[in-house]
């Protein structure tokens, strides 16, 4: 899709307002005709050409009428057109939103956070003043057809001679405009380097601060915002020259009619009044003009964005800009819905409502060659194979950089795969991000996110509460507790605004998270890192007490999981080294006898503490 | 009545004091401009004397085109006008380059300004805003400054200049029309100005929601892990509309106030011609006037739309500026709540530390999360601190870095209370390490040195050997000078883990603090840096707060601290060997664990 494509389907969805937009603004920019006429009566009153019937009075009661008319009519058009821009920015947001949910979690965007807000932010504005101003353009034509008639019956020549030079004008500037898009890009990348830098020093306050980095880190910041400062004024001198074209170019034509009025005048073929409804009509075709202007130059730009929120799609097609879908105001019309469910595969659109179909129960999970490596790096994981049996609970361990959560997200889709095959029970897996979401499966990242939000919004993230099943998450998580000591129990605001829960306590309300998911298969990665042996111990055991049927695969090097597996793989390199029982691993595994007793050699230490110790 | 008076009374202080912020801004951020300031200056008054004087070669043409005589001179006057038409163009394009500069060059100062103070601030500021609302406060709301910063002063003195120049001329063709279009300006400057009044509400509650907007994306972009794993996006996407729907009503209004005043001037303006024909109509029948002089009037009064369009626009600017500048304005009045120390200096080496009856609660009346804490660790000893989530141990370390103060008590580090310690000494002194991951969008250098130019690269790569991280560090394609992306991306987190230990390495520190910092490490790695961390601590004190009890085996003594309180505390060993000691049950529980 090129950028028109792009602006028309934005046009083009929500046509009604839209149109309304248009006629308010056409509507609004040819009101200016009245004044210029009445201007030319006043004139041609005083001179004894013409004699306005109700004299003097009557004319400046007129100006004011057509005064107000006018500031009905802007009412109007301030209305259709913030209902149509607001409309047109929620739309592209919630839709780059909701691809953005909709990619591999891991790598949802090229860029960092940073970056990605200046593309719903300073894009997504750019692109409403683009479609917003394009109403403008519709206004200018109603006004040169009116005006160029009126002007034609007055004097031929001397509209044509002054017409024409601005159609020139016009033409050089749009020319013009073409070489502001590189001073355009430029400053945009040295904005998003300016966010982005602000978005990582306030995300690592703490480090900066525990470093006594403040001044380095607000110099480079200083170096960064110079930069900017540089590539803006060369934009800003490129668009000023512009707009200044548009702009002076009613004193070049007031100019062209002195030098053509002055003959004419003394031959009495051009009154002062027909002088000044030139001057005057002229004003506002410039105006007008240079509104078209600002709007070439803001088309431009938009395509530039246009360019950027491509980016952030990382090849889908641009398509899924436009969609129509709900954005919260209105009706939710289920036509819309249903032609956004087919594009975007099973994919939650809206709501709760839509959920994926359910697979048939898990009886085997295959995995074969699993294969990804991060472009970076290099690194990554090679062929992996992997069967997971219903209710049989699967430990990956291995040294730090071995590809453990690699191999996790790439399995759930949260990384895309290169190569690899996955089946759930024997029938591949095409899409494994879509599919592996609940009632498949749930997962708990590393180092999980809370959202700005209530408690229990975050354990439940849309899900309908049902009986008491968050009740009974909190207990598997081993968060009643905590819950009972907050203020506002499950009601307490977390989150980056909200209170700060400790380490420990974010990772046990992402198990909630996962395991209010009524799933099959239950992923986590490194579950219990920030948690204290007694609360672990607790966890693992209500998890193995209560999990049933669920099939699980956890990261882990804790014994406590490492003893209660069915199966141990053992990473290392991006690769299978070794795989079996705790037992079997001991016996035939170096790396694996490492990992083991690396943890108890402290408990070993202790003399008086290991009476139990020969037992192992 | 009286509160009527006092109502007024205040409306007029407020006014003031707005006007003093605004002033004290231009004073500290524009005024030092002086050169470019001046640039500005000389470049507006050429084009305010072009701008008035167009207006009288037309009445000249009039005039003249209406008598006898030759044509001539009506030829010269159309190519004085266009020649003086094009000198105006000029001028005005070299202007908007100089107060573009203007505009930035002042704005940056005052973002360096903001992130300073703001990275100055504690964490009980970091706690409550996201980095997405503070890149809305540093950039956004300075953005909407700019144009306050680089032409109000320059536009508003300018136009100002312009409209009493024509008001000026005016006066000159006749007094009646002087005295008619004075009352018209000052009239139109009064209705503008109340029109402003009414919409600054509308547009700070629009920008605030726009913060609330730029947060919530900014947090799920970060989460997209979370939410696509768990089937979320639903809930994201209802959040989003909920957002949506809040929004468009503050949205219409902002626009329907935004119409409103582009509305007034339609108006006043109409109003203003309306006076200016029916004065003219009289003079011209009193034969005071020629009709020149009337288009004149007519041609300056449109001109008079010029300057108080750009004096509406520019209060326009300053209504949305207005709403900018007092959250800029509370932003650098937050006052961190931690103040630097009048600068006694810590001792070079080791460090001793002293709780001093230490409470301490993150509310200022809510329960104390630390009670009366009270111990001495001697210089060079290693400190293992124990106990369950949610006991206070980590608030302990924030302590020690002054991250918050206590109520009551207070830490000494070898006798000096950390209250006196400049905060860039006492944080140079204690260095900490936690689980968080905390990597910059950088190259490793960066994020290794965090910009302090004088490591050496030499020592960055002798310390990524001591750390194990030397393979690691091979498979890098550019070595120091690969960019890391923000959050780590490509690292695995126990990379990352160590990576802010090799942080600790090149500072060199009197305390170490060491916050569950090997919690995501594997036993194998964690037992490989073993080495690393010996040497680390030789000739240091350290304080390891753990829930691991392999992670405490080397400390000298053991506090174990459950809801805010020390409940054993002693030496290692001896602990230990008392089996009765809560140490050596939590050992046991270990053990449990092994043998499971």
């Amino acid at each position: 899709m090129n950028t028109r494509h792009f602006f028309w389907r934005l046009l083009a969805y929500r046509p009604v307002y839209y149109l309304a937009n248009l006629l308010a603004w056409t509507v609004i920019h040819m009101a200016p005709l009245l004044p210029g006429l009445i201007t030319k009566a006043f004139f041609d009153d005083l001179e004894g050409s013409y004699n306005f019937p109700y004299g003097v009075w009557g004319i400046a009661a007129l100006l004011v009428g057509a005064a107000l008319a006018r500031v009905a009519l802007i009412a109007a058009g301030m209305w259709t057109d913030a209902s149509f821009r607001f409309r047109i920015s929620a739309l592209l947001r919630r839709n780059m939103l909701a691809h953005v949910l909709q990619q591999p979690g891991a790598k949802a965007i090229p860029f960092s956070p940073g970056e990605g807000i200046s593309n719903f932010r300073d894009d997504v504005d750019q692109t409403e003043e683009a479609v917003s101003w394009s109403v403008d353009t519709l206004g200018l034509v109603g006004f040169v057809i009116v005006s160029s008639y009126i002007l034609i019956s007055i004097d031929a020549q001397m509209t044509f001679f002054v017409f024409v030079p601005l159609i020139l004008v016009v033409t050089a500037a749009q020319v013009a405009t073409a070489r502001i898009q590189k001073y355009r890009a430029a400053s945009r990348a040295a904005t998003a380097k300016v966010t982005s830098s602000i978005s990582e020093m306030f995300s690592n306050v703490q480090a900066i601060q525990v470093a006594g980095a403040e001044a380095r880190i607000v110099r480079r910041f200083e170096t960064l915002s110079d930069e900017r400062r540089r590539t803006m004024v060369k934009d800003k001198l490129m668009t000023e020259a512009l707009s200044s074209v548009f702009t002076n170019s009613v004193n070049l034509g007031t100019g062209l009619i002195l030098v053509l009025a002055g003959y004419k005048m003394r031959s009495g073929t051009f009154s002062v009044g027909d002088l000044s409804l030139f001057v005057y009509y002229l004003t506002f075709v410039t105006q007008l003009i240079s509104n078209v202007g600002n709007f070439m130059t803001f088309y431009k730009q938009m395509a530039i964005s246009f360019g950027r929120m491509k980016t952030m799609l990382q090849g889908a097609s641009a398509r899924v800009l436009t969609l129509p879908a709900y954005i919260g105001i209105g009706k939710r019309r289920l036509v819309e819905d249903e032609a956004h469910e087919g594009s975007g595969g099973q994919f939650a659109g809206d709501g709760n409502a839509a959920t994926p179909a359910q697979a048939e129960p898990l009886r085997v999970l295959e995995v074969r060659g699993l294969t990804y490596r991060y472009p970076e790096t290099g690194r990554g994981i090679e062929a992996i194979d992997l069967r997971l049996e219903r209710g049989s609970f699967t430990v990956i361990t291995g040294m730090i950089g071995s590809g453990k959560t690699t191999l996790l997200r790439a399995l759930l889709g949260l990384l895309p795969a290169e190569s690899g095959e996955i089946r759930w029970n024997g029938r591949p897996v095409e899409a494994p991000a879509d599919f592996f979401v609940p009632p498949q499966s749930a997962y708990t990242a590393q180092i999980p996110r809370l959202y700005s939000d209530k408690l229990r919004a975050n354990i439940l993230l849309g899900l309908p509460e049902t009986g008491d099943s968050l009740a009974q998450a909190l207990h598997a998580a081993v968060m009643e507790d905590d819950v009972a000591q907050l203020a506002d129990g499950l009601d307490t605001m977390v989150g980056p605004r909200g209170v700060k829960l400790s380490g420990g306590q974010v990772q046990r309300t992402a198990a909630a998270r996962m395991l209010v998911r009524d799933a099959q298969l239950y992923v986590f990665d490194d579950l219990s890192s920030a948690l204290d042996v007694e609360t672990e111990r607790q966890l693992w055991e209500r998890l193995f007490r209560d999990r049933g049927e669920a099939t699980c695969l956890v990261v882990s090097h804790r014994k406590a999981a490492l003893s209660h597996a069915d199966h141990i793989i053992v990473l290392k390199d991006g690769t299978i080294e070794a795989e079996g029982t705790a037992s079997q691993l001991l016996a035939v595994s170096d790396s694996f006898r490492r990992l083991w007793h690396g943890e108890d050699s402290a408990a070993a230490a202790e003399p008086s503490a290991a009476p139990g110790g020969a037992g192992r | 009545m009286s509160e009527q008076i006092e109502k007024l009374d205040g409306t007029r202080k407020r006014r003031r004091r707005s006007l003093a912020h605004y002033r004290e801004m231009l004073e500290k951020y524009v005024f030092p401009q002086r050169k470019l300031l001046g640039a500005l200056a000389v470049l507006l008054t050429a084009s305010i004397v072009l701008q008035l004087v167009n207006p009288q070669i037309i009445r000249y043409f009039i005039d003249t085109a209406q008598g006898e005589g030759s044509l001539k001179a009506l030829y010269y006057a159309a190519a004085v006008f266009i020649g003086f038409s094009l000198v105006q163009q000029l001028v005005s394009v070299w202007a908007a380059y100089y107060s573009e500069n203007l505009g930035w060059t002042t704005t940056n100062l005052l973002r360096a300004d903001l992130v300073r103070h703001c990275l100055s601030l504690d964490m009980s500021f970091h706690k409550k805003h996201t980095s997405g609302t503070l890149i809305e406060r540093v950039d956004g709301d300075v953005n909407s400054l700019a144009n306050f910063f680089s032409s109000f002063i320059i536009h508003l003195l300018g136009n100002l200049i312009l409209m009493l120049g024509i008001l000026l001329l005016l006066f000159r063709e006749n007094i009646w029309i002087g005295v008619v279009m004075t009352l018209f300006v000052i009239g139109a400057g009064f209705v503008l100005q109340w029109i402003r009044k009414i919409n600054v509400p509308v547009w700070k509650k629009w920008r605030a929601q726009n913060a609330e907007l730029y947060g919530f994306i900014g947090e799920h972009l970060e989460g997209t892990e979370d939410t696509r794993a768990n089937g979320a996006a639903g809930y994201v996407l209802n959040r989003f509309y909920e957002l949506s729907r809040r929004m468009l009503p503050v949205r219409i209004r902002a626009f329907l106030g935004f119409g409103m005043m582009w509305s007034t001037t339609i108006v006043v303006f109409a109003l203003g011609n309306a006076a200016a024909f029916v004065v003219c109509a009289w003079l011209w029948k009193r034969g005071e006037l020629t009709l020149g002089s009337i288009y004149l009037v007519f041609y300056y009064t449109e001109l008079l739309a010029k300057p108080i369009e750009k004096i509406r626009s520019q209060l326009e600017d300053l209504q949305k500026a207005d709403a900018s500048l007092i959250r800029v304005r509370e932003l650098l009045a937050t006052k961190p709540r931690i103040s630097d120390g009048p600068g006694a200096p810590l001792p070079a080496g080791p460090l001793s530390v002293r709780f001093d009856r230490l409470t301490f609660a993150y509310e200022e009346d809510g329960e104390p999360t630390l009670h009366g804490l009270d111990f001495t660790l001697k210089p060079g000893r290693t400190l293992g601190l124990l106990g369950r989530t949610g006991s206070g141990k980590s608030t302990l370390a924030r302590l020690l870095l002054r991250f918050y103060d206590p109520q009551e008590g207070a830490i000494e580090l070898s006798g000096v209370d950390i209250r006196r310690c400049k905060l860039h000494e006492l944080r140079g002194g204690v260095a900490m390490v936690t689980q968080n991951i905390e990597i910059m969008e950088g190259t490793v250098r960066d994020n290794l040195s965090l910009f302090d130019e004088r490591i050496q690269d030499e020592d960055i790569l002798a310390v990524l050997k001591e750390i194990g991280l030397e393979e690691w560090f091979r498979s890098l394609p550019d070595g120091l000078d690969t960019v890391l992306s923000s959050g780590g991306g490509s690292l695995s987190a126990g990379e990352a883990q160590l990576l802010a230990f090799a942080r600790v390495f090149l500072s060199d520190p009197g305390l170490v603090i060491l916050d569950e910092a090997s919690s995501r490490l594997d036993p194998l790695t964690e037992h490989r840096i073993e080495a690393a961390i010996s040497r680390l601590l030789e000739e240091r004190t350290c304080i390891m707060i753990a829930h691991r009890l392999a992670t405490v085996q080397r400390a000298d003594e053991i506090v174990i601290l459950e809801r805010g309180r020390i409940i054993e505390h002693g030496p290692r060993e001896r602990l230990a060997a008392d089996p009765d000691s809560r140490f050596s049950r939590m050992l046991a529980v270990g053990l449990e664990e092994v043998l499971a």
